[in-house]
């Protein structure tokens, strides 16, 4: 993985860390927005890019659209019969990654979501994989044995 | 009135001042003449508000779509994401609710066009040039861990957590501290009584079916508390799992969480039941009963009275117990 350089240099920013990657099993990404045939174009955009990257997908699917509706006075004063109905449309896009390691999570996602076209909006939802760490092992009990004093 | 001003600033002897202010009065009265005169000829019904300082109007010539050649670079007519400029698109769109009788406006001054967000700077072109340019960036999965259950076996712990990306008046969103934390049971060095210990402490976070326990914490304000939070409990609950108090040894039977045949009221009956029937043979009463244990119907009515007594009253568990009774009284 690479890291930012702190030198000002312009010529090498990035160099090369010892940090081990983040490995994620699962990304999710949903995207909302009101228009449909904005997702459709936008998740052509987002395959393709995942595509060219060698990223895995696993689901590209669209879930049902949400419709909120509300039903409100025409008039400001009086008139309590006629009424006006608006609705509010959200139609969503799922994209599931498999197998995805940190660095490449985060390029891809930056290029995702720098070109988010305005009006929509996104929900990334990330599994990340980890060892089980050194102090789970084993019970520390078994070093220090535990003193009889009655616990509360 | 003008020149006059300046003939007698002429007479007060400043030279350089005056000159320029004659130039500059001069200037002004023959543009101000030049434009009264075109102002009056040309555009009379605009009431001649633009009569001072407009400029004569040009004609906006070929739009920029005729001098475009057919093979040129896109990504440099529309690098970044811009607004639709309909000179600059050499399509023939079309877009809006038609006309009576006829059909959607043209794209030459349609402001549908211009709201709806486009995706002309991401044409399949500049999205494989960006990606050409991002790959030296990107990370090779390791090719050793292909399925779930290589994952899985040497990275059990699972942290999920979200990020959310909105327009609106603030950028941050509260649910993304939120941090899921899930493990499988099995992964872990945990011997009996720490895993019965820990099903106790957890309670309800833990799923029987797929032996996952999962915590979620969302007590703290950042996502790295958060997650620090949930591995301090993790590790917690792990001790304390394997830690052997002295009131643990007064679990009675009702604390049990599974349901135990030996030494129960249900193992006493029935051996006292074929005692009384006699089906044995005689001897001592203890070598008696071990004989009985050992006999395939009770070990049988065994089974089925466990499998009652855990999983519940259905239908299977009851005709299995059905028929083991009726094996074991020989009705």
């Amino acid at each position: 993985p690479l890291a930012r350089c702190c030198c000002c240099c312009c010529c090498c920013r990035f160099l090369p860390t010892d940090e081990p990657d983040t490995l994620f099993q699962k990304v999710v990404v949903l995207v909302k927005g009101h228009d449909r045939a904005v997702l459709d174009s936008y998740e052509f955009f987002a395959t393709m890019a995942a595509k060219e990257l060698g990223i895995t997908m696993a689901k590209v699917f669209e879930p049902p659209k949400d419709i909120e509706r509300l039903t409100l006075l025409k008039s400001v004063h009086i008139y309590k019969k006629h009424r006006v109905q608006y609705e509010m449309r959200t139609h969503y896009r799922c994209i599931e990654l498999h197998h995805i390691t940190g660095c490449t999570a985060q390029v891809y996602l930056e290029y995702i979501q720098r070109n988010l076209p305005e009006g929509v909006a996104m929900e990334v939802t990330k599994t990340a994989m980890e060892k089980i760490p050194d102090h789970i092992l084993e019970p520390m009990w078994k070093d220090h044995p535990i003193d009889d004093k009655p616990s509360k | 009135m003008a020149l006059l001003g300046g003939r007698m600033f002429l007479s007060l002897g400043r030279s350089n001042i005056s000159n320029l202010g004659l130039k500059q009065t001069t200037n002004r009265v023959t543009y101000a003449t030049a434009l009264s005169v075109n102002s009056s000829a040309g555009n009379k019904e605009r009431g001649g508000r633009g009569s001072v300082g407009r400029r004569p109007r040009r004609d906006p010539g070929e739009p920029r779509t005729g001098k475009m050649p057919v093979d040129q670079d896109w990504a440099s007519v529309y690098p970044s994401a811009t607004p639709f400029r309909s000179n600059a698109v050499p399509l023939p769109v079309r877009m809006g609710y038609p006309v009576k009788g006829g059909v959607s406006p043209e794209k030459k001054g349609n402001l549908e066009l211009v709201k709806i967000p486009n995706f002309l700077h991401l044409t399949p072109a500049a999205i494989k040039k960006h990606c050409e340019a991002l790959k030296p960036f990107c990370t090779e999965w390791p090719s050793a861990l292909d399925t779930d259950a290589k994952c899985d076996e040497h990275f059990p712990i699972k942290i999920q957590s979200s990020d959310y990306v909105s327009a609106g008046p603030s950028v941050r969103n509260p649910s993304a501290r939120i941090v899921h934390l899930k493990v499988k049971l099995s992964s872990l060095n945990l011997d009996e009584h720490a895993r019965k210990k820990m099903l106790k402490l957890v309670g309800e976070r833990y799923c029987k079916d797929s032996d996952i326990l999962s915590i979620k914490t969302d007590c703290c304000p950042l996502r790295q508390q958060n997650y620090e939070y949930a591995m301090y409990l993790l590790t917690v609950l792990y001790h304390e799992s394997w830690k052997i108090e002295a009131w643990e040894a007064e679990k009675t039977a009702a604390d049990m969480e599974e349901y135990s045949w030996e030494d129960s009221p249900s193992q006493k009956n029935i051996l006292d039941t074929l005692l009384r029937m006699k089906v044995a043979g005689e001897g001592e009463e203890a070598e008696v009963r071990e004989q009985l244990l050992a006999r395939g119907e009770v070990q049988e009515y065994k089974d089925s009275v466990v499998r009652l007594k855990n999983e519940g009253a259905n239908e299977n568990s009851m005709l299995q117990y059905k028929e083991a009774v009726k094996k074991v009284l020989n009705v």
